[in-house]
């Protein structure tokens, strides 16, 4: 009998619990939050997630002090009473809003109001300044309009944007191609490895000597870390000096080495192929290790029942083999789909952002231009498409995949 | 019949010996090119399978200029120290789901699982901005966020094993007299030992490959690792293969003795965190 978890037993799991909440649950939420902000990390206005709207107190105090000097001494070209009483209204104004917030330093967040106000008190300055600068000749006639758009530029509007970026990504080009390119990537790849893991596997287990080297030899490709495995292809791939370039070009695949990573099918294609290099040990290992589960028994009665080897294949080995084979696709697929190292080495998602797929493009616009709002985006379609597929695989094991433990 | 049997020999020795041959080939080759001088590798003698004039420059420049030492130094503190703390981690979580019941047990497992899906990205740019505002940029408390990627695969591989250790050995420990400690020291312990040592192998693993978070989280040279010091090696004008080769063939040197020595444990994790046993 399995004991109940006590209280004191909840420890067990609390750190588990902390680190994945810290370092993987709160972040999702984070990068769900950043998506509805115009978030820019290299933008002083944009560089933070502003719900609320803001406004530049010492921009403004800046602003009025000088607007204040310019148009007093301007005033003795004002010829009109009227004007210049306009004028000193809205002096008076400017200087009383001023004051208002002289305790405030930097930047500060305001209410809906008195961004009205501030707005109000823009529009009426302007329009002053329009009037004053046709009527008269003014000193400060060049400064003065300049002048009055500092008041507009020291009210920062909010940064939040809701879902207005989802719909940019919806009309993104980038977007498309790098999501074709990333199903294109994930599909191709997966289902080669698939094909020669299974064949290999299938030789394997029929094998008597040479396992273990098989073993072993299979073994390092998948274990070495995939940017030191990129950068050796890079070098393969290479136009003057790559070897399999060369080869490829005898071979008359291609016209000329150079073509290889410098055209945009040859790049997606040695993308792929460097992929499989890596990966179809790793997927012949796994169902190597199924196939050896499976009792020898029911291919002995099958021979006696008559069926050929050909037809044991579908009516035994294929069906036993299912559930070793959807999760080894499940977590080769993921790895595909999430595929960012090797192409970052291999081609930084070039030529022409040929081999482009979405976590290039994720990384490309957080981190080459500090766009974590749009970024996120990006991000959060990736995490959309990863948990459908996880979904399909998982609906397609049954209950298989949690029941074992 | 005999006849049938050779051919089949035959045949199934080609593809084992080609298959072989794929895999190794690009490291033979880099290891050969590492002995190349620059002059004959972009060069006539290019394709040269024995070096024209072997030299070693290509490795003092690799190890005495690049710093790929201090960048092999980071990487085993950083793996070290990430195996360890989630071997720790995941052992508890794994024992009290192998082992008791619990309300949200399906729940929990369902979410390791789904964290172990996660796309890396997701968690960048947040776990960016947090190590900005804790100062912890470029220092090793990257190897927390390496959690995301090893602690789940972890605590899935744990729970197969400790599933395989039968639950009535420690029951009759505990008819025996024995506490909760010496049941836990005695029993337990010795027996999850090479499932423990099978899953920090293969967290070694992945924390020593670990790319994006190092690549975002450090961007010093000083504080990367190897995957991240080779990409770098990868200048835009220029890349010198001979130094390139020469550092794969020094990087790969602990995955080689990683894989020779423990490939048991490698295989035996790898297929129970996927396959029925």
């Amino acid at each position: 009998m399995r004991q109940k978890l006590g209280f004191s037993g909840w420890l067990y799991l609390l750190p588990t619990l902390i680190l994945i909440g810290i370092f993987s649950l709160w972040p999702v939420v984070q990068s769900i939050t950043y998506t509805l902000f115009d978030y820019k990390l290299n933008d002083q206005q944009k560089a933070g997630l502003y719900l609320q709207e803001r406004f530049n107190t010492d921009l403004f105090q800046e602003t009025v002090l000088y607007i204040d000097l310019f148009l007093s001494e301007d005033l003795t070209n004002i010829t009109d009473s009227k004007d210049k009483e306009k004028v000193e209204t809205v002096l008076q104004n400017l200087n009383r809003v001023a004051s208002s917030y002289t305790d405030d330093k930097g930047i500060i967040e305001i209410s809906k109001e008195e961004r009205l106000e501030i707005n109000q008190l823009y529009e009426n300055t302007k329009a002053l300044i329009e009037h004053l600068t046709k009527n008269y000749s003014l000193t400060h006639t060049d400064s003065l309009p300049l002048l009055v758009e500092d008041i507009e530029k020291s009210m920062i509007p909010s940064n939040f944007i809701g879902l207005k970026a989802y719909k940019e990504a919806l009309g993104d080009k980038r977007i498309h191609i790098a999501l074709g390119n990333t199903f294109l990537f994930t599909f191709v790849s997966v289902a080669i490895e698939l094909i020669l893991g299974l064949g290999l596997a299938l030789i394997l287990n029929k094998a008597i000597v040479g396992q273990g080297l098989v073993r072993t030899t299979s073994l390092i490709p998948w274990a070495i870390p995939t940017a030191v495995a990129a950068l050796m292809w890079c070098y393969l791939y290479d136009g003057t000096s790559g070897i399999v370039a060369h080869f490829f070009e005898n071979l008359g695949l291609i016209s000329q080495s150079q073509n290889l990573l410098l055209s945009q099918g040859g790049a997606m294609v040695s993308t792929i192929l460097a992929d499989v290099w890596k990966t179809t040990p790793y997927m012949a290992l796994l169902l190597l290790a199924g196939l050896q589960n499976i009792p020898s028994t029911l291919y002995e009665a099958a021979s006696i029942d008559g069926s050929s080897k050909f037809k044991s294949f579908f009516t035994v080995t294929l069906p036993l083999l299912k559930s070793s084979i959807l999760v080894a696709l499940l977590f080769r697929t993921l790895d595909a789909f999430r595929v960012f190292d090797l192409i970052f080495v291999l081609t930084g998602g070039g030529p022409g952002g040929a081999t482009e797929t979405l976590s290039i493009y994720a990384y490309k616009t957080m981190f080459g231009q500090t766009n974590f709002g749009y970024g996120s985006v990006v991000v959060m379609i990736m995490f959309v498409c990863v948990a459908i597929i996880a979904m399909i695989f998982v609906r397609l094991l049954g209950k298989n995949l949690l029941d074992r433990n | 019949m005999k006849n049938n049997k050779r051919k089949f020999l035959f045949a199934f020795g080609i593809v084992v010996i080609g298959y072989l041959f794929i895999m190794v080939f690009p490291f033979i080759w880099i290891f050969i090119t590492s002995f190349k001088t620059s002059g004959e590798i972009f060069g006539t003698g290019a394709f040269n399978v024995i070096p024209e004039n072997p030299t070693l420059k290509n490795y003092v420049t690799i190890l005495f200029e690049k710093g790929i030492l201090r960048a092999i130094l980071n990487s085993l503190i950083v793996a070290t120290s990430t195996t360890i703390y989630v071997i720790i981690v995941a052992s508890l979580c794994a024992y009290a789901i192998s082992r008791f019941h619990f309300r949200g047990k399906s729940i929990l497992l369902g979410l390791v699982l789904a964290v172990s899906m996660f796309p890396q990205m997701i968690i960048t740019g947040p776990i960016y901005n947090l190590f900005y505002d804790l100062d912890w940029l470029n220092s090793y408390f990257v190897i927390l966020p390496y959690s995301t990627i090893t602690l789940p695969m972890a605590v899935w591989i744990l729970v197969t094993h400790f599933n395989q250790i039968p639950l009535a050995l420690e029951e009759s420990a505990k008819i025996d007299g024995a506490s909760r400690v010496q049941t836990l020291t005695k029993i337990v312990f010795p027996l999850a030992a090479p499932g423990v040592f099978t899953t920090a192998i293969i967290t070694f693993i992945a924390a020593w490959n670990e790319f994006l978070l190092t690549i975002t989280l450090n961007t010093e040279s000083n504080f990367h690792t190897v995957p991240v010091a080779i990409s770098f090696l990868r200048d835009q004008f220029s890349i010198l293969w001979g130094e390139v080769a020469a550092a794969t063939t020094i990087v790969t040197i602990p995955t080689l003795i990683i894989v020779l020595f423990f490939q048991r444990q490698i295989v035996s994790g790898l297929t129970s965190g996927g396959v029925k046993e």
